[in-house]
Parts: structure tokens; C-alpha cells; sequence
């Protein structure tokens, strides 16, 4: 009975990783293949052919794009973090009026699908000035992130202790200082969580990105790959596709196990109390 | 200069006022403890000294200057936490020394203070070390070793033994009374332990539901409590309470007849009062005696034997029985029937609003009480 339990378990841990990795696994297989081997279907790589990733670099501005989605991404993680860590205080930490409303209406915006908005933001954007730019795409991508970082880490500011707080002010600590040197340490964990969760939407976002630029030059990663063309306009360049999508896969999986160890910490962070 | 003075100082959460009118006057020096049943406002007066809560209305001076206005650090003061409230992230040197560090000291002066505050507390060997890995006596020194690094010239502590075990409370308390005798700075501390109040206190405040009830040094208060609510509070066991008419008044006090036709006669001023008034009378467990016969009778409903000492709950036909400690084991069972007299020296008597009449001091004792003790034990 324990045996079988056992083996049923693997079993289901065995179903649901490939059922994650499988996709991956095949862009990478035919990111390898060219002409009609990608039209057959065949599990294992019979042979390492790089003349794919050497094409989706030829045909496009494809080093340009890769450039824009770490500029647009590592922007939006940035400001996301600044203007979510201060709020979070505000939220958590001041009292003022209509703060719960303002809290629901953060959670509100997130609510809205992207096409919802989709048009008012357009004319945003050109009302700036900023169709066809890098903040633009910044702009409009906090409108993803910031919700989900603001409440992420006002929970998380909730959790800790009042008395830390007063025992800086004390010591003397304006309220800068309280979060830069007492909070800021403490969400580290939060704060890496949820930028990393930040820079993954933004890094992925296409429908804005697709939508606010017009130019080769200025798209990210997500719409270049979309538009994508074959040499003839009848050929789906499937094998162009699949390594421009495991050279912007990479990025995020090194992320990921860089940042681990402090991800597992965050998700259990507050069980303990320091 | 240091000393505390509140006017009138009023604190409102909202629409709930939990602070009414507090005044109150700390001498340089002082060590003055705040006690009073859980949500009278201990911590709230504490924190309005402090300036983590602003001041509704009234006025609050330290060291004579107007301060209502002013952020807890341009106080002077240094706050000890019940929780301790250390930071997390830095190891026990930072803690001690960030305060410092904000008011911009100098490497060596910050250096010579902490390791002056860590030999003080015998915390040197952990200074590397984080919060998280030190005990709960160990973090409790620490908050106090970033409290004296301030060098403040008041020190407030919100009950900061709570967290501790028996043994190590007690060292600690020692520890602060030490504190307090080699800095002389003036020293305001909040508990709900009763001895930590008697030991520590130069004198005692009384608070009740936001509102002092009295206040004056350990002794006064045990011994001539001003009203039925100080008497209760202090005291473990509590001071037993009976119900009584008065029933004469001359210049040796007050007469009053127990519930079982007995009297006592209690050394108390008769000014005012009537005979055939109802009052409450009041004696300690400890002046309680013992008799085959005397003005109370009743029945031992429960032996507690605590080593040095034992106490019976003696049923005397009210519905709350009534305390009596004596020294060393029980000589009774539970189920017996005894007499108890009450000495009228030990009594304290309270009219219906809950004021306690003044006690006659006799000739010679300013306090009274420890006087008329003495001539008893004689
Ligand atoms: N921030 C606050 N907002 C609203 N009410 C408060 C706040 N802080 C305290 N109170 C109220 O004020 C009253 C006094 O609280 P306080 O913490 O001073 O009590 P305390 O005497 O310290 O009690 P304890 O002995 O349990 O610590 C309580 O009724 C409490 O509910
Ligand atoms: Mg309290």
C-alpha cells in the first residue's frame, strides 16, 4: 500500500513536470532543426544546427529588441519597487482618509483586461508625447505591475512589527530613513519577490508593446517575435521563432535561480517572527 | 534637569477618549510606575510622554521646556519595548549603535559607548550577534543597552520583564533598580507585576480607565489607600471587602456593625459621616486573626497551602468568602468551623462614592499604619 502510494506520487510528480517543461523542451528541439525536418515530429535532437539563432539575428534588429525589453523590464522593476515601497508605507503605516477606498481602487485597476483599456491608453500615450518610445511602454506596463507590488507589499508592511518603527523614531530616524534602513532590509525578500514577478509581465507584455510602437527599432522582444517574417511572405519561419524564444527564455530562468533562495524565503517570510 | 510634568493631558483614539485629564508631576530622578488593570492607558500615557502618540489636548514638560510639539528624538528620552523591538536585520552593535549613528556621533565616541553599555550589561560577547540568536533575557538587554547609548534623561519601559521567566525577572529588576541608582536619570515604567511595582517604585501611580486614581510612594499606598479601587488593586491576595452600617462615631473613629452582629471600632475620622450609613469595610488577609470565637464566625470552605505561608477562604454567608494568610501550614481543614477577628488598627473603612475615610494618625507616626503595627505586635 505505501509502495504504491509512493509510486503514485512520483508518478504525478512525473505528469505534472513534464506537462511544465514539455513546451519548453520542444521550442528548444526545434530551435535546432531547420526546413521541412520542423514540419515532422521528432522528440530528441538529432543534431545542433545554430542557423537559426544566426537568422534571427540577420533578418531583424533582433540585439536592438533584446536591448529594449531589458531597458522597458529593468525600468518598470525599478519604479515599480520605489513607488510600491512607499506606498506600502503610506498604506500600512499612516492613517489618513479614504485610504481603504484608495487600496480597493489600486486592486480595481488590476481587475480591467489589458484590451479593456487598451484605447484610452493609446490616446495616453500620444497625449505625452510618448507613442512610439521606451517610457511609453514603461509607462503603460506599471499599469500591470504596480497593483500587485503596491499590495504585495503593503500586506507584507502590515506584518511588521509597529514597535520596530517607534523604536527608530526614537533613535531619531525620520520616516526616510525608517524606510531605507529599517524597512527596506526587512522586505528585501518581498521586495525581490515581487520585482521578480514584475520584471517577468513586463518582460513578457505584448499587447501594449505591439500596440504603442511602430518601428522595428523600438519594439521588445514579445511583438518582434510575432512579427517575425519568413524570407517569403508565405513561410512561417517556425525555427527562427523557436530560438528567438529560448534566447529570451534564458534570461528569466537565470533570474529565477539567482533570486531562489530568496523567493522561498519571501513566500515563507512573517511565519517567523525576527 | 529632567523632571516630568503632565497638565491636564487628554488622549482621544477617534471618538473614544481613553486618557481623561491626567496630571501628574515627576521629579528629576524619580522612579515612578504606572500601574493599572489591563486597557486603563498605561501604555497610552507612556507613549504620549514618549511622543509616539500625539497629545489631544493639555500639556506635557520635560526638563520644563513644552514638548507637546516636539519628535521623540529632541525629547531626550529612550523607550524600552515590551516586545523589545530590536532591528532584525543588524547584529547587536548596530542596534546599540543606529541611534547614534542618526545623530551623526563620531566612530570613536559611538564605539566607546556601546562597548561602555555592553560591559555594563554583560552583553560584550554577542555583540556580532543577530537578534534572532540571542535569548529573550539577552534581547531584553540589548533594548536596554540602545536605550542607555541615548544617554537619556528619561528612560521609559513598557513592561519590559513581561516576556521573561520567573528566575530571570527578577535578576533583571535588580539590574534596573542598579540602572537607576548609578545614571539617576529620571525613570517611568509600566507593569501589571505587583512586586516589580513595590521593589521598583520611588512612588506609584494608580491609573483606572484612563484616570489616576492615586498616587503617593509603595507604602503610603499599601497602607492608606485613598479609595476602594487603590485597595483592590493592591495586595496579593486582594483585601477582603464587607459590607457594614455604621453604627456610632466619636473621637477614637468609627464604629461599624458586621453582618453577624459583631462591631469593630476603626481608628478612622468620623467627619461627615452618619451613623447608620452604609460603608464598605476593608482589611488585608494578613490582619485577619484566627480564633475559636470572635466577631465573625464561619466555615473554612478551602485550604491553599503555599510554604511560607497558607490561606483560607473562610465562607461567612456572603457570596464572596472571605482571605486569611497566616504564616507557616494550615492547623485547619477545610469544613471547619472558626471565628475571626478583625483589628480595628488594620481596618480601612470606604463611604458609598468609594472614597476611604482618613485614618487618625496616632500621636508620633506620620503614616499611621506601620505604627500602629508595631504597637500590635508588642
Ligand atoms: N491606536 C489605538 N487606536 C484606538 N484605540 C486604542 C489605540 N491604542 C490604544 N487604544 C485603546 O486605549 C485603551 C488603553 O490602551 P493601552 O494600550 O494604553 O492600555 P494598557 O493599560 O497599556 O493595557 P495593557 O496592560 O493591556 O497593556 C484601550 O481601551 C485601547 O483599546
Ligand atoms: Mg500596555
Amino acid at each position: 500500500m505505501k509502495i504504491l502510494a509512493r509510486i503514485g506520487f512520483w508518478l504525478l510528480v512525473a505528469g505534472i513536470g513534464l506537462f511544465s517543461i514539455f513546451p519548453f523542451y520542444y521550442a528548444v528541439i526545434s530551435s535546432f532543426r531547420s526546413g521541412n525536418d520542423l514540419f515532422s515530429v521528432a522528440y530528441l535532437p538529432e543534431r545542433l544546427d545554430l542557423s537559426n539563432y544566426v537568422a534571427v539575428f540577420e533578418r531583424q534588429p533582433f540585439g536592438t529588441n533584446i536591448l529594449n525589453s531589458i531597458v522597458v523590464a529593468a525600468s518598470v522593476v525599478a519604479l515599480s519597487l520605489a513607488l510600491g515601497i512607499t506606498a506600502a508605507y503610506a498604506f500600512g503605516r499612516i492613517r489618513f482618509r479614504g485610504r481603504s477606498l484608495l487600496l480597493m481602487t489600486i486592486l480595481a485597476v488590476s481587475m480591467f483586461p489589458q484590451v479593456a483599456v487598451l484605447s484610452g491608453m493609446f490616446e495616453l500615450i500620444r497625449g505625452f508625447g510618448l507613442y512610439n518610445t521606451l517610457p511609453g511602454l514603461i509607462l503603460a506596463n506599471l499599469m500591470l505591475t504596480l497593483p500587485f507590488t503596491v499590495w504585495v507589499l503593503t500586506t507584507f508592511m502590515r506584518e511588521l512589527p509597529k514597535e520596530i518603527e517607534e523604536a527608530a523614531f526614537v533613535d531619531g530616524a525620520t520616516p526616510w530613513i525608517v524606510v531605507r534602513r529599517v524597512f527596506l532590509p526587512l522586505m528585501m525578500p518581498a521586495a525581490v519577490t515581487t520585482g521578480l514577478l514584475a520584471f517577468i509581465v513586463s518582460w513578457n507584455e505584448f499587447l501594449f508593446a505591439l500596440t504603442f510602437t511602430l518601428t522595428n527599432e523600438r519594439r521588445t522582444v514579445p511583438p518582434a517575435i510575432a512579427l517575425m517574417s519568413g524570407s517569403t511572405a508565405y513561410e512561417l519561419p517556425w525555427g527562427t521563432i523557436m530560438a528567438a524564444s529560448v534566447i529570451v527564455t534564458l534570461p528569466i530562468i537565470a533570474l529565477v535561480l539567482v533570486f531562489q533562495r530568496k523567493i522561498v524565503a519571501g513566500l515563507t517570510a512573517g511565519a517567523v517572527k525576527g | 534637569m529632567a523632571d516630568v510634568v503632565l497638565k491636564n493631558v487628554r488622549k482621544s483614539f477617534g471618538r473614544a477618549q481613553v486618557i481623561h485629564g491626567v496630571d501628574l508631576d515627576i521629579a528629576d530622578g524619580e522612579f515612578v510606575v504606572f500601574v493599572g488593570p489591563s486597557g486603563c492607558g498605561k501604555s497610552t500615557l507612556l507613549r504620549l510622554i514618549a511622543g509616539l502618540e500625539d497629545v489631544t489636548s493639555g500639556d506635557l514638560f520635560i526638563g520644563g521646556e513644552r514638548v507637546n510639539d516636539r519628535a521623540p528624538a529632541k525629547r531626550g528620552i529612550a523607550m524600552v519595548f515590551q516586545s523589545y523591538a530590536l532591528y532584525p536585520h543588524m547584529n547587536v552593535y548596530d542596534n546599540m549603535a543606529f541611534g547614534l549613528e542618526l545623530a551623526k556621533s563620531s566612530r570613536s565616541a559611538i564605539d566607546a559607548k556601546v562597548r561602555e553599555a555592553a560591559r555594563m550589561l554583560q552583553i560584550e560577547s554577542l555583540l556580532d550577534r543577530k537578534p534572532r540568536e540571542l535569548s529573550g533575557g539577552q534581547r531584553q538587554r540589548v533594548a536596554i543597552g540602545r536605550a542607555i547609548v541615548r544617554d537619556p534623561k528619561v528612560f521609559l519601559f513598557d513592561e519590559p520583564l513581561s516576556n521573561l521567566d520567573a528566575a530571570l525577572r527578577v535578576q533583571t529588576r535588580i539590574e534596573i533598580a542598579k540602572l537607576h541608582a548609578d545614571t539617576r536619570a529620571t525613570m517611568i515604567y509600566v507593569t501589571h507585576d505587583q512586586v516589580e511595582a513595590m521593589t521598583l517604585a520611588d512612588r506609584i501611580v494608580v491609573l483606572n480607565a484612563g484616570r489616576v486614581e492615586q498616587v503617593g510612594t509603595p507604602l503610603e499606598l499599601y497602607h492608606r489607600p485613598a479609595n476602594l479601587f487603590v485597595a483592590g488593586f493592591l495586595g496579593s491576595p486582594q483585601m477582603n471587602f464587607i459590607p457594614c452600617a455604621v453604627s456610632r462615631t466619636d473621637a477614637d473613629g468609627v464604629q461599624v456593625q458586621l453582618p453577624n452582629g459583631g462591631t469593630v471600632t476603626v481608628p478612622v475620622s468620623p467627619a461627615g459621616v452618619r451613623a447608620g450609613e452604609t460603608v464598605t469595610l476593608g482589611i488585608r488577609p494578613d490582619h485577619v486573626k484566627v480564633l475559636d470565637q470572635g466577631a465573625l464566625a464561619g466555615r473554612i470552605a478551602l485550604v491553599e497551602e503555599l510554604g511560607e505561608s497558607h490561606l483560607l477562604h473562610v465562607d461567612i454567608g456572603r457570596e464572596r468568602p472571605l482571605t486569611v494568610r497566616e504564616p507557616g501550614d494550615s492547623r485547619h481543614e477545610a469544613g471547619q468551623e472558626i471565628g475571626l477577628s478583625l483589628d480595628g488598627a488594620f481596618c480601612h473603612l470606604f463611604r458609598e462614592s468609594g472614597g476611604a475615610l482618613p485614618l487618625l494618625a496616632p500621636a508620633g507616626s506620620p503614616t499611621g499604619r506601620p505604627a500602629a503595627r508595631a504597637i500590635n505586635a508588642a
